[in-house]
């Protein structure tokens, strides 16, 4: 008898120790309900992801004590990590315990929490001139078939390739870049990373996988190589088995100055490139040029001042499809009618009105809008030379294929399809293995 | 009358004196229900349904199938093996290398013995995250300090990409965590060897007995419940490796690294299949508590 209940209690307690929460039942979430008769709320919480700038207390606090002079509304802001802002949030959810803010991008507000019913629609707050104004493929990441609104946007950008320009002109590959433009071809592409190799006769760049972190580079540098695309257009099943992809795959990995590396995410391939060991990244955008490896030695510099220049992914057809950032506030459904109402004017505050410059300049991204209640937002970043020459980029936003069913695990089966492909150099096995193994998590 | 009311007033002592001990108990206890016993009973009871964190669905009852799954499931096989290689190598090395650190070191004066407990203790107290950063830059393929000191002896002729190769980046794993576990067995053991009555090794001496037969004969059965609480507790860390996978390579390359716990976390929390998830954490607790039931008996057989 002793010893089995010893058993037992070693049993309870090593049961303990590896548990993790489970969220009981599915009911929807209304821990917060109760206030429904109409009254004002008069605090709100904002969990934001590090959005830019929004990402900052001492610039978010001025934004919210705006908020709060021209409102009345106070609201408490709990900052995110991305490395585990996703498991807060969820824990949140599973407690019934979620802000009623939340400032992410739509393969979170729309595919993931949304799709599982835990935000508030808020198709009603677009009305037609609204909808004239905001770009449109950035309202249509925020819909869901059904026409449910997600998330309200407010900022977007196109992400890119960084390249060392002073690496690229000491090994004369300079002249493969388009600079004005900054797009360069498949051709381009390959002859340069040939005369970088053969000048530095290191790796030029990385097809890193270790994670998810950054995979959208790698994704869009094999999808844009010879134009072939992640998802179908209607975003019901991944397609980057075909053979345009593996193709792409396929001359990558063949390439001396290409390394597939199992041992970086993208915020490694950054650093790498920062500190000038990589002479292009794949994993880059805007904040990047502005502030690279997030380490104030000056925007569009390396380590040692050497001169990053952003480009398009290259292409056959000159015409990239670059890989859209949505970011933008939705509201969980908390049950409480007045803090939805007060979540939306929030929104609204943010996203469309006179404040919207500031809100828009912390995000350090480009307006989804041309123009917020008669405030001009073509302009915002006017005086800004390094976004204005960025903005050339922003004309090739691509699909914002990430609310595709099925996403995280087809994110995974990515990475650790690169990772096959390094190990066993079986490019179009393993394409066909974990293509296949998203498809399945699409079709379920 | 004396003699009859002793046996009354004992009574209402000892009810007060237990009413206060449970009322001692009782913070304790709260918290031991509410974080140990009931999220035990819910991961339980969480594995039988196809339980997946949305709101629109309700949590459906699907009987043992995340158990069959897990044993048709390739990835999770890789990730038990994973962490078997795991506790296998990790914990008889954590326990003979710190046996052996302790042996050398318990005797000495005062200050030097400080030094090197603090030495090995270091890594315990440090932040995982802060280790396991130093660690990645040590092992990093472009300008790491092994591959560095490796190929400048000329012991490599290339840069090894530690974590990146699924030849080296479990060993390189299990290489941290060794590090990170010998402080405390060190600790222990240097406190069990003081503890080691000297009239009995005095007398073996005396007697002829030889260091080793000192050691086997007498140190050594005094050590057991010192070692055996070491084995257990490194044999349940050993098999909740979680964050130097989760910071350093993510269960890759070509799952190399996947370890139960991880894939715990990876499927409750990025695939949001709370049900699977409970269901190895349910299968990893009958491996650690037959583990360390077997452990409990060998040692008391001994």
């Amino acid at each position: 008898m002793k010893k089995i209940l010893a058993f037992v209690l070693a049993l309870t307690m090593s049961l303990a120790l590896v548990s993790c929460g489970g969220s009981g039942n599915g009911s929807t979430p209304s821990s917060n309900a109760g206030n429904t008769n109409g009254e004002a709320a008069k605090s709100l919480t904002l969990w934001t992801y590090p959005v830019g700038e929004w990402g900052k207390e001492e610039t978010v606090k001025k934004l919210m004590d705006d908020f709060k002079a021209e409102t009345g509304i106070e609201v408490k802001v709990e900052y995110l990590a991305y490395a585990d802002g996703d498991d807060k949030v969820n824990t949140a959810l599973a407690g019934k315990n979620a802000p009623d803010l939340i400032l992410e991008g739509p393969e979170r507000l729309v595919a993931n929490w949304g799709a599982k019913g835990y935000m508030v629609d808020l198709a009603d707050m677009f009305d037609e001139q609204d909808k004239g104004e905001i770009n449109e493929a950035a309202l249509n990441a925020c819909t869901t078939e059904n026409g449910a609104v997600y998330e309200y946007p407010m900022v977007m950008t196109a992400h890119c390739m960084g390249v060392n320009l002073d690496a690229f002109k000491e090994a004369g590959a300079d002249k493969y870049l388009d600079l004005e433009n900054h797009t360069w071809t498949t051709e381009d592409f390959k002859a340069a990373m040939t005369a970088m190799h053969d000048h530095f006769g290191t790796t030029i760049g990385a097809v890193y996988c270790a994670g998810q972190g950054g995979d959208q580079g790698t994704r869009a540098l094999v999808n844009n190589l010879y134009g072939g695309t992640f998802t179908n257009p209607e975003h019901t099943a991944y397609t980057w088995d075909d053979p345009k992809n593996v193709q792409a795959l396929q001359d990558l990995y063949d390439m001396d100055a290409i390394a597939f590396d199992p041992s970086l995410q993208g915020a490694d391939e950054i650093a790498l490139f920062y500190n000038e060991t990589l002479k292009i990244a794949s994993c880059w955008n805007i904040q990047q040029q502005l502030n690279p490896n997030g380490a104030d030695t000056g925007a569009g510099k390396t380590l040692n001042g050497q001169e990053i220049v952003p480009m398009a992914f290259p292409t056959e057809s000159g015409e990239p499809k670059l890989q859209g950032g949505i970011w933008g506030f939705g509201i969980f459904d908390n049950g409480d009618d007045a803090k939805i109402e007060a979540a939306k004017t929030f929104i609204k505050y943010m996203c469309d009105s006179a404040a919207t410059v500031d809100a828009v300049k912390a995000a350090t991204f480009f307006p989804v809008r041309s123009n917020a209640e008669g405030t001009d937002l073509t302009g915002v970043w006017g005086d800004n030379e390094v976004m204005n020459e960025y903005s050339k980029l922003m004309p090739y936003l691509g699909d914002y294929y990430q609310v595709t069913a099925g996403w995280a695990e087809a994110r995974t089966a990515w990475w650790n399809m690169l990772q096959e492909v390094n190990s066993t150099g079986n490019v179009a096995g393993a394409v066909e293995n974990f293509c296949g193994q998203a498809n399945a998590a699409a079709s379920k | 009358m004396a003699n009859k009311k002793q046996p009354a007033m004992s009574r209402a002592l000892v009810r007060r004196e237990t009413t206060s001990g449970y009322l001692f108990l009782l913070p304790s206890l709260v918290f031991f229900v509410g974080f140990v016993i009931i999220p035990m009973v819910m991961c339980v009871v969480t594995s039988f349904f196809d339980a997946n964190l949305n709101a629109t669905q309700s949590d459906v009852f699907i009987g043992f199938q995340n158990y069959v799954e897990l044993f048709h499931d390739p990835v999770f096989h890789k990730a038990l093996i994973n962490t078997l290689i795991i506790v296998v190598v990790s914990v008889p090395i954590t326990c003979i290398f710190s046996l052996w650190v302790s042996s050398a070191i318990y005797n000495m004066k005062g200050p030097l013995l400080s030094f090197f407990r603090c030495v090995f203790y270091l890594p315990v107290v440090t932040g995982s995250v802060a280790v396991t950063v130093v660690w990645k830059w040590m092992y990093n393929n472009y300008y790491g300090i092994l591959n560095y000191v490796g190929t400048s002896t000329g012991i490599l002729d290339h840069n090894i990409n530690w974590l990146g190769d699924p030849k080296f980046a479990l060993g390189c794993i299990i290489l941290i965590l060794l590090t990170t576990s010998v402080g405390q067995p060190i600790v222990l053991y240097v406190s069990a060897l003081g503890n080691v009555d000297t009239s009995l090794v005095e007398a073996a001496k005396v007697d002829g007995a030889t260091n080793l037969q000192v050691f086997w004969k007498i140190k050594w059965p005094q050590m057991m419940p010192t070692t055996l609480y070491i084995l257990v507790i490194t044999t349940i860390n050993s098999f909740q490796c979680f964050a130097l996978i989760q910071l350093l390579t993510s269960g890759g390359p070509n799952y190399a690294t996947e370890t139960v716990m991880y894939y715990i976390y990876y499927s409750a929390f990025k695939l949001y299949r709370l049900g699977y998830g409970n269901a190895m954490g349910v299968i990893l607790a009958i491996f650690i508590a037959v583990l360390s039931a077997i452990q409990f008996k060998l040692a008391k057989e001994k």
